[in-house]
């Protein structure tokens, strides 16, 4: 118990840290990639009540993932991962624990517009053209008028869709709809980007591209980035470290580090590293 | 407000963590009677005051309204708006003839309804079965539901002179256009897959209808029903303001006329309940037919 | 040719519909007046080159009694639906309001709400005042209704998202439940529209000096002489209520073109 505590504010004076640093150099931290905390979690738990029962979603989930890393929440339905994800993006409150991102509470860092989430379904705005989707949050931020049409069309271009961006969501394939999800979650361009399984609704070839696209879009703009798969595969070949998570209670059960070198190529699904990385995933769940 | 997450923190305490954890091995999925108990009781309590407030004001609005507040406020007089005891009062007088007029008005209304309904039903089934010819057919049916019944009620009354006759056609147009667009929704709007299911079995038109079309619009069935169960008692009263010698109706805009207000009001204080009693019963009867429906369950 | 193509595919079936109707019509006049020789034949299904014919005589007598109820029913309709909406936005911002007022909006939809007319005309017997009222609280109810069902439908990932930009209050309302709820409020303001309609000629029918129920209880009286211009009037009144309900739908495509039932490609309905 003690011991926590100490690391704790240790903790705190590290972000703190961070914190002026990044002011100063915001624009390079994509080329440098600065190792600190960003989001941390201290023996976070989350129970659940309805009328009759009561789960434990999560139980004494201790995370620290850095900044411009991608790590990945692995584990089959039920393990927690979603809520995991919710806790960090300040949507839902942890029964217990305590969660920090760049040093303070997770509230403060949603109140300074530091999230960009991406859901499992691409939640557009049925009544606004892509264009104007992913002008949403620039709209809410109070950016100029003319920013934003620039911003919007880098965005585009960016995601692949320049040649959509008048139309309506419903005229779009669900891959697409997800790119514009993601473009619109970059938009104000976060610090840290959340996605909650954002591709399982897809078949596998556009997964397995969006994947790519991911990648190149993340290695210009450094967001850290949490993502929700229950996909192996998929949290190998995008991530740095995989957080895998067994159900019932949902807890940590181990993190695996991918040493694969970036930038990934799809050539990589077949090395005998990337075999040997999924078996190595896979004994970690059965060993739970 | 901004502060509130969306999901609602209903006060997760430490204490109850401490309790299930310690209590059961395996907290998860465990019924405790203790809180189920707890839990009902909070929810009669919620119950009680969803009920209770607005039974409350409704109290106070008629309190205020007997003591003559509104009066003094909109500056009327008790003969144009008379006081609910007086209501009350005109009600009991009365209540042989209300009861009678009830009577009388409402089988024009469920007579109306039950014509229009099977005629309605009865459109959308031949524009799903002739779909190019009968949908033409069926923009003009809707065209109806925008038709003010009270231009229909002096020509209904010459074609089917002044007796209940005339009542029933006007609410059979009336229901008729609600209960052919939704029917007709409803078994258009068939999963494509259970089509191809009925193909598999080399189903003939009729039977592709009988398993499958209506069974599909009955939902749309009852809520057409229960727009209808208004909309009928509004044209049957409606109906009888003009060319009438019976009916709620009748007696309302008679009693306006010769200044009984009172005796007005307890007309339509009969009639909303009518109204509400004739709603019920459709919803029930909505409940016992589709219980297989997912809008049925809790 | 494509313009052609488009009317003959959609519209055709519905303009044979018509013709025949007419057909029909003046043929059912000519059996009731030279066959059976009803009593009263042209007043109860009268020629319709006959009606034609008075209309084209009576033009501007009709005219401008119908613009007199419409515009009427306008005013009060406008009125309803601005306080319906008010009441929705109140309903979905308090929960108070809600449990005070929701059962009884309902309950509004569960009662013969017209028969109120003649006590609200009994009340004000100001005509031009009371035909503003009727056809407002007519509008009131479906429109408070309907767009607070189009208010809560907003679903919860989208309002998620609204939270995890820390948008303000206002700003979730203005940006997503507003027009999240515009479809929901068309769907009330296309019910309320004919009702409006209806208020106000029924208030004319009760009593007033001007208006297209006006003259339509005024040629009824008249009798067979008058029966032609009495069904023009009954035409109008149809006509005016089928109006209002397209000028709510046309503005429903200019406003919320978004949704499902205006795509044009995919689905078979």
């Amino acid at each position: 118990m003690k011991r926590d505590t100490t690391c704790y504010l240790v903790v705190i004076l590290l972000t703190n840290m961070t914190l002026t640093s990044e002011t100063q150099e915001k624009g390079e931290i994509s080329m440098t990639i600065v190792r600190t905390p960003e989001i941390q979690l201290d023996q976070v738990s989350m129970l659940y009540k309805t009328d009759t029962t009561e789960v434990l979603a999560l139980k004494d989930v201790t995370v620290d993932i850095k900044q411009g890393e991608f790590v990945s929440l692995l584990g089959p339905s039920g393990c927690g991962k979603t809520t995991l994800l919710r806790i960090m993006a300040d949507l839902i409150q942890p029964t217990n624990g305590e969660i920090k991102v760049a040093g303070e509470t997770a509230r403060t860092a949603r109140l300074a517009q530091k999230y960009g989430i991406v859901f499992q379904s691409p939640v557009l705005y049925d009544w606004r053209k892509v264009k104007q989707n992913i002008n949403l949050p620039l709209e809410m931020l109070g950016v100029k008028k003319a920013e934003r049409e620039d911003r919007v069309d880098s965005l585009l271009e960016l995601v692949g869709l320049e040649d959509f961006k008048d139309k309506y969501p419903w005229q779009l394939s669900g891959g697409m709809q997800q790119r514009v999800a993601i473009a619109r979650a970059l938009a104000m361009e976060p610090e840290i980007l959340l996605m909650d399984e954002p591709f399982s609704a897809l078949d596998e070839f556009s997964r397995e591209r969006l994947n790519e696209e991911l990648l190149s879009i993340w290695s210009k703009v450094g967001s850290t980035v949490v993502f929700v798969t229950h996909s192996i595969p998929e949290s190998i070949f995008l991530s740095d470290r995989v957080f895998v998570l067994s159900p019932h209670p949902g807890r940590l059960s181990s993190i695996v580090d991918i040493p694969l070198p970036r930038p990934r190529t799809q050539g990589m699904r077949n090395s005998p590293e990337f075999f040997q990385l999924i078996s190595d995933i896979r004994d970690s769940f059965e060993g739970v | 407000m901004e502060e509130k997450p969306v999901e609602k923190n209903m006060g997760w305490s430490d204490q109850a963590i401490v309790k299930t954890t310690s209590k059961y091995a395996k907290p998860v999925s465990k019924v405790s009677i203790d809180k189920q108990k707890s839990k009902y009781k909070h929810q009669l309590g919620k119950k009680l005051t969803q009920t209770l407030l607005p039974l409350i004001a409704g109290v106070i609005m008629i309190m205020l309204w007997e003591w003559q507040v509104f009066h003094s406020l909109f500056n009327l007089q008790t003969y144009q708006l008379p006081l609910p005891s007086t209501i009350v009062e005109a009600m009991i007088d009365n209540r042989a003839i209300l009861l009678s007029y009830a009577g009388y008005t409402m089988s024009e209304a469920v007579l109306g309804m039950l014509f229009g309904s099977v005629l309605g039903f009865g459109f959308a089934l031949t524009a799903t079965a002739w779909p190019k010819w009968g949908k033409g057919g069926l923009v003009l049916i809707a065209s109806l539901n925008a038709v003010p019944i009270v231009a229909l009620a002096p020509i209904m009354n010459l074609w089917f002179g002044d007796g209940m006759g005339s009542r029933i056609a006007i609410v059979t147009i009336m229901t008729m256009a609600a209960m052919a667009i939704n029917a007709h929704k409803g078994m258009s709007v068939v999963d494509p897959l259970a089509l191809d299911l009925m193909h598999s079995y080399a189903a003939k038109k009729h039977e592709v209808f009988r398993y499958l079309r209506v069974a599909n619009s009955l939902p749309f069935v009852f809520t057409a029903l229960k727009i209808n169960t208004t909309a009928s008692m509004i044209g049957a009263i409606v109906g009888e303001f003009f060319f009438s010698s019976k009916g709620l109706g009748y007696m309302l805009s008679n009693s306006i006329k010769v200044a009984k207000m009172p005796l007005g009001w307890s007309c339509i204080v009969v009639a909303a309940i009518a109204g509400v009693v004739f709603y019920l019963v459709v919803e029930r009867m909505e409940k016992i037919f589709l219980k297989w429906h997912s809008s049925q369950r809790i | 040719m494509g313009m052609q193509s488009v009317l003959n595919r959609r519209w055709l079936p519905t303009f044979v519909w018509i013709i025949g109707l007419v057909l029909f019509w003046e043929l059912a006049s000519w059996f009731l007046l030279h066959v059976s020789e009803a009593p009263m034949a042209q007043s109860k299904i009268p020629y319709i080159h006959e009606l034609i014919i008075t209309f084209t005589e009576y033009g501007t007598t009709l005219f401008i009694e119908g613009r007199a109820t419409f515009s009427n029913a306008a005013i009060g309709f406008l009125l309803g639906a601005v306080l319906g909406v008010t009441l929705a936005v109140l309903m979905s911002v308090s929960k108070w309001i809600e449990q005070l007022t929701f059962p009884y909006a309902v309950a509004s939809q569960m009662i013969p709400i017209l028969g109120l007319a003649p006590i609200v005309y009994g009340i004000m017997r100001d005509e031009q005042v009371a035909r503003i009222l009727i056809a407002g609280y007519i509008t009131f109810f479906p429109v408070a209704l309907n767009m607070l069902r189009g208010l809560r439908s907003v679903d919860t990932s989208a309002l998620e998202l609204m939270y995890s930009y820390a948008a303000k209050p206002w700003m979730i309302y203005w940006k997503l439940r507003f027009p999240a709820a515009l479809p929901g409020l068309f769907s009330g303001l296309k019910i309320a529209a004919p009702l409006a309609v209806t208020g106000a000629i029924l208030v004319e029918l009760m009593g007033a000096q001007n208006g297209i129920g006006v003259i339509m209880l005024r040629n009824l009286y008249y009798g067979p002489s008058h029966n032609y211009m009495f069904w023009s009037t009954v035409i109008v009144g149809a006509f005016l209520g089928v109006m209002s309900y397209l000028i709510i739908s046309l503005l429903e495509r200019f406003l919320a073109p978004w949704q499902a039932d205006f795509r044009t490609n995919g689905g078979d309905r």
